[in-house]
């Protein structure tokens, strides 16, 4: 097998020539776009635009089997058993606020608890709250251990608490983390619960299998592979979407409507109200293309390369107190300077034109029990180079400098 | 330390930023001196100790956190201020907000143009987004509490 091209992979990246003083490590925020993503949606605003089912005419019915046809190319890419598993969302959040709100009553009653990660997103944590104090729902947090990894035997403990369900991430925003979650997952099921995985850090480290991962509902957003903003998917196990209850209502999600109630669509229309992000899923369908054409082994094996060659280098920078874990990490580096706030070092970067990210990385609770004001956070991708891990630790070497003459 | 110590040193310290810093800080020069510049001026502030770091003095709006302590003087009617951050590039710029707001009168503060003098100083460059939203946030607190007397 041929090694992983990593400057031809880079090519395809417009972005990178447009803008070449950039040094982008903010991945773990949004990933660029290849070039055959971009155009895909100005093929569709240009050449094919016209809305989706409900249409007579052709222009509407190949709009139709376009993003029908988007829908199998996820359906195929996470191995679900058939397209109507996959729900177009608006993006990560939009998949969580639709579980949150659909399974109070339908499986959620006052009284049941929920268990999340300490490793979890605000979009794992906040829609949860939202229903669940309402609704008297009990909500559990697996906490850390002393070296941030997810404390294991704590978790097998709240299990024993049997909770309705069991929502982690894949891998942690924050920290890098790639979770355990084959065997998470597994005890889980074994436990009785439904399981739900946040695959938004996730999806660009390892592709799922969702028929042989346990996880009944799987989500992510296309942005984060390549793919546009402003849709992504909640994958469900057909049993279990039947079971959610319709966030939105109006449009394609019903069946018949009258003043005295409506009967709600077969899936996945039912949870599909209103005129979908239609150019952002064939966008989804060109992202998922584009990156099954490479092998996901050389490309993680690749970003191996490139974080190790960050934390080398961070060993020769004074003052440097790593965060995030050297090992089972999917390319997030997250660490502090002592003595100095993060959003200072950013700013220095920032004059140095590399992109990174300073502050708690909506995971505010989590930064609670690291007792950190925030942290800075280097989010690798397979389009970043060896020369710009050199660059961009010879820019942290001075922004230290400057911070502390 | 007490608010009187503090308020003194703070004072002590706006001069010496006046008279050294702000008139160095006019020169052109790289990116690097400027911030060199900018960390240098803000540790001359004394910090605000730990204890004093009250909630009810913690101002919001800043990727950073920054405190801000306020003493009237009645007979002149002046209003004095001490400012903290725990970053110090905000640290930095609140500390030339300070050198043109401490020691005036309610009046004189209420039609003081800060941004034509942060203008003047070619710092906007230096004023991201968070950090732009920080010192306005600082601004109106100052402007709250002066005219609270």
């Amino acid at each position: 097998m041929s090694v992983f091209d990593a400057a031809a992979f880079r090519q395809q990246f417009p972005f990178f020539r447009e803008q070449p003083a950039w040094i982008y490590l903010d991945n773990a925020a949004t990933t660029h776009k290849p070039q055959v993503v971009i155009d895909s949606l100005v093929q569709f605003y240009q050449h094919d635009n016209s809305n989706v089912h409900r249409g007579t005419h052709q222009l509407s019915q190949q709009a139709t089997s376009q993003f029908e046809e988007a829908r199998r190319t996820v359906q195929q890419f996470i191995n679900a058993a058939e397209p109507a598993e996959i729900v177009f969302t608006s993006g990560t959040t939009a998949a969580f606020n639709q579980l949150a709100f659909g399974l109070m009553h339908t499986v959620l009653q006052a009284g049941d608890r929920i268990l999340i990660s300490a490793l979890e997103h605000h979009a794992n944590i906040v829609p949860w709250q939202l229903h669940c104090q309402r609704h008297g729902v009990i909500i559990d947090v697996i906490p850390l251990t002393v070296d941030r990894q997810l404390d294991q035997a704590a978790y097998q403990t709240l299990l024993d608490s049997k909770p309705k369900i069991v929502s982690l991430t894949q891998v942690s925003n924050a920290l890098g983390n790639v979770l355990p979650l084959a065997q998470m997952l597994s005890d889980a099921k074994a436990a009785g619960a439904m399981t739900i995985v946040d695959g938004a850090q996730g999806i660009a480290w390892q592709r799922p299998d969702v028929q042989k991962l346990p996880a009944d509902f799987y989500c992510f957003s296309a942005h984060k592979l390549y793919g546009p903003t402003g849709i992504g998917v909640l994958y469900g196990k057909r049993a279990y979407l039947e079971r959610l209850t319709p966030l939105q209502g109006g449009g394609e999600m019903i069946e018949h409507v009258s003043f005295s109630g409506s009967r709600f669509n077969s899936l996945p229309a039912r949870l599909e109200a209103g005129t979908p992000h239609i150019a952002g899923a064939l966008g989804l369908a060109q992202a998922i293309k584009f990156i099954s054409g490479f092998d996901a082994q050389q490309i993680n094996s690749y970003k191996g390369l490139l974080l190790k060659a960050f934390h080398n280098g961070l060993q020769h920078i004074p003052g440097i107190q790593l965060l995030s874990s050297r090992h089972d990490n999917a390319g997030i580096v997250t660490l502090n300077i002592q003595g100095e706030h993060p959003a200072d070092v950013a700013a220095l970067l920032n004059e140095q034109h590399i992109a990174v990210r300073a502050g708690s990385h909506c995971a505010m609770p989590l930064f609670e029990q690291l007792a950190a004001p925030g942290a800075l956070r280097f989010a690798f991708a397979p389009y970043n180079q060896l020369t710009e891990v050199e660059q961009c630790l010879a820019a942290l070497a001075q922004a230290v400098e400057i911070l502390t003459v | 330390m007490t608010m009187a110590q503090l308020i003194t040193d703070t004072a002590t310290a706006l001069t010496a930023i006046r008279q050294q810093d702000l008139p160095q800080l006019q020169q052109p020069q790289d990116w690097q001196s400027k911030y060199r510049l900018l960390m240098q001026l803000g540790k001359k502030l004394p910090p605000i100790p730990e204890k004093m770091r009250q909630n009810e003095w913690l101002v919001k709006g800043c990727e950073s956190r920054a405190w801000l302590l306020h003493y009237y003087d009645s007979r002149t009617e002046q209003h004095f201020f001490v400012l903290d951050s725990d970053a110090r590039i905000v640290k930095g710029l609140l500390a030339i907000m300070l050198c043109f707001v401490n020691g005036l009168t309610r009046q004189e503060i209420s039609t003081l143009d800060l941004q034509r003098s942060f203008d003047s100083l070619n710092l906007k460059p230096y004023l991201s987004q968070s950090r732009g939203n920080g010192l306005n946030a600082m601004v109106n607190r100052i402007k709250d509490v002066v005219a609270a007397h």
